[in-house]
């Protein structure tokens, strides 16, 4: 992935406001188990008030007398009571939809409660969920449901994200895992990890691990990474009881369910590493007759529930364009928080060269994608056993315009895999590199030094154009 | 904070005393001190409403506009610590209050619902949670008024009340004393509401009179064999749910009638929701039909009265030939303007007592776990020989008696019935103290009519013949409470039963925590617990509204390591100690700690450097406990001075100590939240 300075800069999105827009403003009446759907482009907002009934937005409940603008967004309002909105603003695409799978999804969250329930009584961990499906099975919007009626019910469940392709409460490229005790926000996806000052929706304490690339297939990462956050998880839910019995649910990227010949390495992986015990498969037929026939038997004290749900009808196709300045949004939201009240203020700063030491990923095949690679998965069984070069060491240069970078934990000396398995401080955005005067302009999330610990760079996400007025 | 804000509340207390009257500018002062001492808040709104508990009755109006004052022009956070208690203060108030203040007052609670006028903020002065547990109250208080004035007005005693034109139609043949209706149960009056939950907007509750939208888009379930029947049945059940609504609305306080139109519904929704077998309809459908007949049996009740609903007799219209003048006149003399006095009639005084212990605000807005108990005796019989219940002096609080009356409904219940004696009360000399008397009821008869019988009938469907549905579903309305039922193993982890609709749990999301914050969408339970954890919510809704934020530029934070992660303990906003271990409640709170560091203004000849980190200048700042010019958040390391915030953020980074001011932090951390509230209406919800 080549980039040159500015050759990106006409694909920029316009970021403005600037087109009319209609302020349009009507109310849309719900029955009860229906829902609103709607899609707003980033350039557009939706403003939505529930003006009398319930109505809950990925199983979060809008409050009866707040607005919520959503920028950017495909999503649903669903109603178990029958509500009526105001909404202003132009949507994309906006129907009200009578088949839903909500119910569905609310058993899901019952059977859990009931495991939960079980593991307040015996001490034991409660459920350690899975949720696996094809691209745009709407898997993250199920997780965030699972989440948001486990919060009601007063627990605290810790998420797991290792889907590269969206960040949950930091950018894309990262995983990340944070127990959740507060209400999951509605129009910032998953809600804000802390800020300097007060946020008007609690902040959610995220542990964040860089994989940096696209896909989970690809190099000596995702599963050094994956045992790492299940180790961390893990030693979490000793230390944390409330979190112990409210158990985990994770969230995984569409391509680890695609498999070679009916084996789904990524997802046994996981299973074994966080000793998933329910396994919810979105949509594929055939994703979970592979996954019931190889875990239908086995004994008692490793069993896992396979349950197949159906997946939404509301769930669309999520082209390249859209993900692509859906990650840009999240980018931005990371250093400039939501516009509004709520704006951050990132700290621009000019460096020397030799501050930075960056460890760019080694992608040996990057010129292709991985399911073309012959032989699948024999030869990269022990890809990461040590030994292996992870990182190559790169000195600033033109190249690095644009990308960024993940301040690890671990100090510019220690081996790779330390600084594979460290955890990220953060994200510096390389704005500018001076060649000449070998100096680096980064945009930092707060003033004061950046620290002078190990940097990842890695192809994903991609580069981020005019971040930086 | 403490002392200077002893001194603050002393000299509002003292200026709270000499307010007799409700007098403008002596009103307006008050708020003017409300006003400059924001910071204070707790202290003046402690003392305010100690004031209003204690001062005598005529006093109490000119301190209640004081309060009203200072809630409209200051706004929080005076509205967040009144509103905390405001339940009490009102009703404490307003028990002991003669009628014509009593009007003044529900006008003030009026206005509470409805925003400050001519502000820009259209949300209500007080939380609607606040007011309407106030309004709750009133109108049970008004139903017990209404019921003692029902019998004030029977011929020959209507002492004080206004001649009415009585109606020459005998009383035993009308379900209703006429006088009731125009008064009381106009249906489109927004404060008339039953004694009831207030059911929450949902529809959900049946008892509100209005047809429940309860789970209308079920799949329509398997018809069973006899469906023309079921029809019927329908249609049957329909009529009498028609029928007993209209009893209601002409009688909304007749306990029984509302018992019975709940359980109608309940089977309404069993039929329209699951499968029963023929042996089940047949039994429903045989009630039904004994149920519409125009006569009800009524066998506890000894003289028959025909309604046109099974309903239980209403109680006024029994004769009360040998009802002691003197109860005739304690009655009659409850509700009458009584001229304002410090010692308020007795009786007057019991029953606001009495009311005022059986509906306390954590569970007046929480009804529906009240209900089982309330329907295992409505209307228990009365023991006969009682006919002079007011006049025995009831200790203050009357102590709930038996636990299955410990519930604010049930009381009521015996409440109402008491005054409303059912047969014609055999005279007796023999007063009984009121909470020995109710101990002495049986503690849950099976009482006669057919609500009961439904009810029980319900219950048994819910656990025999369902052959879709592993829980009760009608008994759901029932048995919702804070502690529900478990849920242990009702779901299975299985695909097939994951597609099973199971619309009865959805309430467990929604009414079984129906105290929901209108800033977040965020849910409490109506227990004390569940009001407590909501109060500091709101609180914390409060804290993190700083108007100043966006200006001191907040920032992004770096991740917290996987150590600190592992170790970090979430902290919920509800939870009563908020102190900073780590990161609590955001890191927001350490960071302002750090924000509130600050260093005199050093010397001239030092000069006025920057901070070294970020570059700009410091600005000076007056700081009344210092009584000196200060740079706030900033640090002095090595003869430098540092932004305090900067610093930390550098030390973070290269691992220094971050020395830390001498003077305790926290403390000023609250005064400099409560600041920017001042001088304008800032509002925190």
């Amino acid at each position: 992935m080549i980039s040159l300075p500015g050759l990106n800069l006409t694909s920029a999105p316009p970021e403005l406001l600037s087109d009319p827009q209609s302020t349009l403003t009507r109310t849309q009446d719900l029955s009860a188990n229906t829902e609103y759907r709607f899609e707003v482009a980033f350039t557009r907002s939706l403003t939505i008030r529930l003006l009398s009934g319930t109505a809950e937005f990925f199983g979060t409940e809008l409050a009866p007398s707040s607005a919520y603008t959503f920028q950017g967004t495909k999503g649903a309002i669903y109603t178990w009571h029958g509500c009526r909105l105001e909404i202003v603003g132009e949507a994309e695409s906006e129907y009200t939809a009578e088949e839903t799978q909500m119910m569905s999804y609310a058993n899901a969250h019952f059977a859990l409660e009931s495991l939960r329930e079980k593991s307040l009584h015996t001490g034991d961990i409660g459920p350690r969920v899975l949720v696996v499906g094809t691209e745009n099975a709407g898997k993250t919007s199920v997780v965030k449901i699972l989440t948001s009626y486990a919060v009601k019910f007063g627990r605290q469940p810790v998420i797991v994200n290792l889907d590269p392709r969206q960040g949950m409460l930091s950018v894309p490229g990262s995983f990340s895992a944070a127990a959740f005790s507060s209400i999951v926000d509605i129009e910032d996806g998953w809600g804000s990890s802390p800020i300097s000052g007060p946020s008007p929706v609690p902040v959610k304490m995220p542990l964040v691990y860089h994989y940096g690339l696209a896909n989970p297939e690809e190099g000596k990462l995702f599963r050094p990474l994956v045992t790492r956050m299940a180790l961390a998880v893990t030693s979490r839910l000793e230390e944390d009881r409330a979190s112990r019995q409210a158990g985990f649910i994770i969230d995984t990227p569409g391509a680890i369910s695609q498999g070679k010949a009916g084996v789904y390495e990524n997802i046994e992986h996981i299973i074994s590493e966080f000793s998933v015990n329910v396994l919810f498969v979105l949509g594929s037929e055939r994703l979970y007759s592979d996954l019931t026939r190889k875990y239908s038997n086995r004994i008692p004290e490793e069993s896992v529930s396979v349950i197949r749900l159906d997946k939404s009808g509301g769930c669309v196709h999520r082209d390249e364009t859209y993900m692509k300045q859906f990650r840009q949004a999240q980018i931005r939201a990371y250093f400039f928080g939501q516009a509004g009240d709520n704006a951050l203020g990132p700290n621009s700063q000019m460096v020397d060269f030799d501050d930075l030491s960056i460890f760019k990923i080694i992608e040996a095949s990057s010129e292709h994608n991985s399911s073309f690679r012959p032989g699948g998965g024999g030869d990269d069984d022990d890809a990461y056993s040590s030994g292996i070069e992870i990182y190559e060491k790169v000195t600033p240069s033109s190249m690095i315009q644009n990308s960024l970078l993940a301040i690890t934990t671990a100090s510019v000396n220690d081996g790779q895999e330390v600084i594979r398995d460290s955890s990220v401080r953060g994200y510096i955005y390389v704005a500018d590199v001076d060649d000449l005067k070998k100096k680096v302009k980064l945009l930092s999330p707060q003033p004061g030094h950046t620290p002078p610990n190990a940097m990842v760079l890695g192809s994903f996400p991609e580069d981020i154009p005019g971040l930086v007025g | 904070m403490s002392s200077h804000s002893a001194e603050v509340a002393a000299d509002f207390k003292d200026a709270l005393q000499d307010l007799k009257l409700n007098s403008r500018p002596e009103i307006s002062n008050l708020t003017i001190i409300a006003k400059e001492n924001t910071e204070h808040a707790q202290a003046i709104s402690r003392e305010l409403e100690t004031h209003i508990r204690t001062t005598r009755p005529e006093w109490k109006l000119p301190a209640l506009y004081v309060l009203d004052s200072i809630v409209k022009n200051v706004g929080t956070p005076y509205t967040v610590y009144l509103g905390r208690d405001l339940y009490r203060t009102f009703m404490d108030a307003y028990v002991i209050m003669d009628s014509g203040t009593r009007k003044a007052m529900e006008g003030l609670l009026k206005t509470w619902k409805q925003p400050v006028p001519e502000s820009m903020d259209a949300r209500p002065v007080f939380q609607p949670e606040v007011t309407r547990d106030i309004e709750n109250a009133l109108i049970k208080f008004r139903t017990v008024a209404v019921q003692q004035q029902a019998l004030s007005q029977r011929p020959g005693m209507q002492q004080n009340m206004p001649a009415r034109p009585m109606p020459n139609v005998p009383w035993g043949n009308t379900p209703t004393p006429p006088q009731n209706v125009p008064r009381f149960a106009a249906p489109n009056d927004p404060r008339v509401r039953q004694p009831f939950p207030p059911a929450q907007n949902y529809g959900q509750y049946p008892s509100t009179g209005t047809p429940p939208v309860q789970y209308p888009a079920v799949q329509p379930s398997p018809q069973p064999v006899s469906s023309l029947d079921l029809e019927q049945l329908k249609t049957d059940l329909a009529k009498l749910i028609a029928t007993t609504k209209d009893n209601f609305a002409s009688n909304p306080s007749n306990v029984s009638t509302q018992a019975q139109l709940k359980a109608l519904l309940g089977l309404e929704t069993i039929l329209r929701t699951q499968t029963l077998l023929p042996q089940q309809l047949e039994q429903i459908r045989n009630q039904i039909q004994l149920s519409s007949r125009p006569t009800a049996p009524t066998p506890a009740f000894a003289p028959p009265v025909s309604a046109p609903a099974p309903v239980i007799p209403s109680p006024q219209p029994q004769p009360l030939p040998n009802f002691p003048p003197a109860l005739a006149q304690l009655l009659a003399n409850t509700r009458p303007p009584v001229p304002p006095s410090s010692t308020p009639v007795p009786a007057s005084l019991s029953l606001a007592d009495m009311l005022r212990t059986v509906t306390t605000p954590s569970q007046s807005s929480s009804a529906p776990p009240s209900m089982p108990s309330f329907y295992s005796h409505p209307f228990a019989p009365v023991p006969p020989p009682v006919s002079t219940p007011v006049l025995v002096p009831v200790p203050a609080p009357a102590p709930a008696p038996a636990p299955n009356m410990a519930t604010p409904t049930a009381n009521l219940a015996q409440l109402l019935a008491r005054f409303n004696p059912p047969a014609p009360t055999p005279a007796s000399s023999q007063p009984v103290p009121l909470p020995q008397f109710l101990a002495q009821l049986p503690p849950a008869p099976p009482a006669h009519g057919s609500a009961e019988w439904l009810l029980n009938a319900l219950k048994g469907f819910g656990t025999s013949g369902t052959p879709v549905n592993s829980t009760p579903v009608a008994s759901e309305p029932m048995t919702r409470q804070a502690s529900a039922p478990k849920l242990q193993n009702e779901v299975e982890l299985t695909t097939a039963s994951m597609k099973m609709p199971r619309l009865h749990l959805i309430s467990r999301l929604y009414e079984a925590i129906p105290n929901i914050c209108v800033t977040c969408g965020r849910r409490f339970e109506s227990t004390p617990q569940g009001r407590e954890k909501k109060a500091r919510h709101m609180d914390w809704h409060f804290k993190v509204k700083d108007p100043d934020a966006a200006k001191r530029g907040i920032h992004r934070s770096w991740y917290i390591s996987e150590k600190e992660w592992v170790e970090y303990q979430e902290v919920d906003e509800t939870s009563p100690d908020q102190v900073s271990n780590g990161a609590p409640g955001a890191a927001a709170v350490v960071k302002k700690a750090t924000k509130d560091k600050y260093v005199s203004v050093p010397d001239i000849a030092l000069g006025r450097a920057p901070c070294p980190i970020c570059q700009e200048e410091f600005k000076d700042h007056w700081l009344v406990e210092e009584n000196d010019f200060v740079w706030m958040d900033a640090v002095k390391v090595n003869g430098r001075i540092y932004h305090a915030t900067c610093w930390e953020e550098y030390s973070k980074g290269a691992g220094i100590a971050t020395p830390s001011t001498p003077d305790s932090v926290l403390g000023k951390r609250k005064a400099e939240v409560s600041t920017p509230a001042s001088g304008k209406k800032v509002r925190a919800y």
